[in-house]
């Protein structure tokens, strides 16, 4: 079959009248997700899962898979659409990858330009959203076609420089970013070993032996801890909401930005397959990109357009370009993708290269429903965007013993264990102190989710050398990987020695 | 940032990764048909997490103490929701779901706010009701539902 028509029975996949209610709940909530200043995708995402793995218990096991990836991957891109709207009316960004566009965007409103603020960030995400999917199209067979040549030893450089570019750039301290990184990998050695059936680290403990579920670890650390840092950290802000007056831009608005919705697409795109690098990242440059090329560059942040289609078309950009690693190589790039390979892993369907060819399905209908939930949030958000702005104003108080109570009738409804939600809750107060501390959280869950597959890669790498370690220096890829993964965790430390300000994503 | 955290941590990490190093010793070093057992991993895990431990515990030392300010941090709502939060967790199989979910939901949205008795009420109720109507009703889910003297 050629790619058109795999794109064709992706579109049939997603066009099934319960993926359509999948994709449209999964982008109405993540537009919520990104009004909300409390939940970013990250604890939006896994708090989902749970719920959506009891929703889809009644479909055989490969449709569920995709009607779950659908819905989660909507919440992960339609909380980049929902990040801008506060961003622009009130001045807080939902979203870390929405912090640019308040430089912009909020001047904006000020002036009464609020309405075409907001739809400009709406189509530009939608063209972003549209450019990436077609170069997904585009590149996944070729890559996936590639990746099928990697033997162990190339994966397991792979996914070591996965990790250290989202260990690299995850936060203050590389150091930290390293140690919560063995973290993962450690918890994710817990349980009994793949290959020899030996217990590892269960103590007789039989909750143990099925290992530490991933689920768990992520719903705990990212929404019980999120929601931990609230309650302590309450801050009394309220701002009046922006009024919103016209909501079409002018032709010469829509001139003006026409060159950074398409440079931001570009350079999003690229940014996002980049691993480590995600949406907060894209953002940031392509901002910047704008300022520097501009021939006006003193209008930016006093309230230019294209200061606020640039970044947030960049950062719908960059998270369908995030999905390409996760989609044909296996390894996804941020916390947020990490998250979804989980929830992939939970349904038995394993990302990468033999993806496209064992579940076709799940990848086009994935790839086909991104491209539908797109036009579904263009359509949502231009008339809806007031509604959305109210969101905001759900009271706290309401709000977050809510999402305490979501995040464990969740895990108790998939893993029915009093111990699992010991170990939730005991999650939730570490990743508040571990993030407050700026421990990152991403590269701990990234480690606990390719953990297994790096072990596994290692000893068949090594299994087949009989344990010479030297295969993963003489095997030209893999040497390139290495080599990368070094400069990625090097060049930091020397550019921080010079005195140069090294640029780090706060985000997942 | 704070500094004590940071070394606390860094002699916590060092003790994780002696552990490791202590426990994947006594695991199998071989498995059939591989020199390659299930000890290696988790070893050479150990080991890095030590290593890195010790540079935390340097870098405390290089950092300049920066007079960080100090916020107020809530933590009688915090410790009550927490506290809450465990009850709830080691009744729920017991007193059931429907229960604990409903106790445990007023009793935080009391401590968030006090006030407005009859909204927390009915928001607690509401929830509670809901979600284990949907989940065990349509989507035949099993979740404990009553205490289990009831039963």
């Amino acid at each position: 079959m050629t790619t058109i028509e795999y794109l064709m029975n992706g579109f049939g996949t997603a066009l099934i009248w319960y993926n359509l209610l999948f994709a449209f709940v999964g982008v109405l909530i993540g537009t919520a997700v990104g009004v909300l200043p409390g939940i970013g995708p990250m604890s939006g995402v896994a708090l989902l899962i749970p719920v959506t793995a009891t929703i889809t218990g009644g479909l055989p096991p490969e449709q569920a898979a995709t009607s779950a990836i659908i819905l989660l991957a909507g919440v992960y891109y339609g909380a980049m659409y929902g990040g801008s709207t506060t961003s622009i009316l009130l001045n807080t960004p939902g979203e870390s990858s929405s912090v640019v566009t308040t430089l912009d965007g909020y001047q904006m409103a000020k002036k009464g330009r609020a309405g075409s603020a907001l739809s400009i960030a709406a189509i530009g995400s939608f063209v972003g959203g549209a450019v990436t999917i077609i170069a997904m199209v585009l590149l996944a067979e070729p890559l996936s076609n590639i990746a099928l040549k990697f033997g162990p030893a190339e994966y397991f450089s792979l996914m070591l420089l996965g990790l250290a570019a989202v260990s690299g750039l995850a936060g203050k301290s590389v150091t930290k970013a390293l140690m919560m990184t063995i973290c993962g990998l450690l918890i994710g050695t817990i349980g009994i070993d793949n290959v020899s059936g030996i217990a590892r680290f269960t103590f007789d403990i039989p909750w143990l032996y099925q290992g530490i579920e991933f689920l768990t670890i992520a719903v705990g650390l990212f929404a019980l801890g999120e929601v931990f840092k609230t309650i302590l950290e309450k801050e009394e802000e309220e701002e009046d909401i922006a009024k919103i007056n016209n909501l079409l831009p002018s032709k010469s608005e829509l001139k003006e930005s026409a060159g950074p919705i398409a440079r931001g697409s570009i350079l999003g795109f690229f940014i996002g397959i980049l691993p480590g690098a995600g949406a907060t990242l894209a953002s940031f440059f392509s901002y910047l990109t704008e300022k520097r090329i501009s021939k006006t560059p003193e209008k930016f942040g006093t309230g230019t357009i294209a200061g606020v289609a640039a970044p947030e078309t960049a950062n719908n950009a960059a998270s369908g370009g995030a999905m390409i690693p996760l989609l044909t190589l296996g390894i996804p790039g941020s916390g947020t993708t990490a998250i979804l390979m989980g929830a992939l892993m939970m349904y038995n369907v394993q990302p990468g290269p033999l993806l496209f060819d064992e579940h076709p399905d799940v990848a086009w209908g994935l790839i086909a429903s991104m491209f539908i939930g797109n036009i579904m949030l263009l359509i949502l958000n231009l008339p809806l965007v007031k509604v959305f702005a109210k969101i905001i104003l759900t009271p706290k108080k309401y709000l977050l013993p809510i999402i305490i109570a979501i995040s464990i009738f969740g895990v108790y409804a998939v893993q029915v264990s009093t111990y699992d939600l010991l170990l939730l809750l005991a999650c939730g107060g570490l990743g508040y102190f571990l993030s407050k501390n700026d421990y990152p959280i991403a590269p701990l869950v990234l480690g606990l989710v390719l953990g297994p597959m790096i072990e596994n890669n290692m000893r068949r790498a090594l299994t087949i050398t009989d344990g010479d370690y030297s295969i993963f220096f003489t095997r030209p890829l893999s040497l390139t990987f290495l080599i990368i993964t070094a400069l990625w965790l090097l060049i930091p430390v020397f550019m921080k020695m010079k005195g140069k300000k090294v640029i780090i994503n706060v985000e997942g | 940032m704070d500094i004590k955290f940071d070394r606390c941590a860094a002699v916590v990490f060092l003790a994780v990764g002696l552990l490791s190093v202590i426990g994947s010793r006594g695991i199998a070093s071989s498995s059939y048909g591989s020199v390659v057992g299930p000890d290696i991993f988790p070893l050479f895990l150990g080991i890095l997490l030590m290593i890195l431990a010790i540079r935390l515990f340097y870098e405390t030392f290089q950092v300049s103490r920066s007079a960080g300010k100090k916020e107020k941090l809530r933590y009688k709502p915090f410790f009550i929701i927490f506290i809450a939060t465990l009850l709830y967790i080691l009744t729920l199989e017991t007193i059931g779901y429907v229960i604990t979910t409903f106790v445990f939901l007023f009793i935080c949205f009391q401590t968030m706010e006090k006030g407005k008795w009859v909204t927390s009420l009915i928001i607690s109720a509401g929830f509670s009701g809901v979600i284990y109507f949907l989940f065990v009703n349509v989507l035949k889910g099993t979740l404990p539902g009553w205490p289990i003297w009831f039963s």
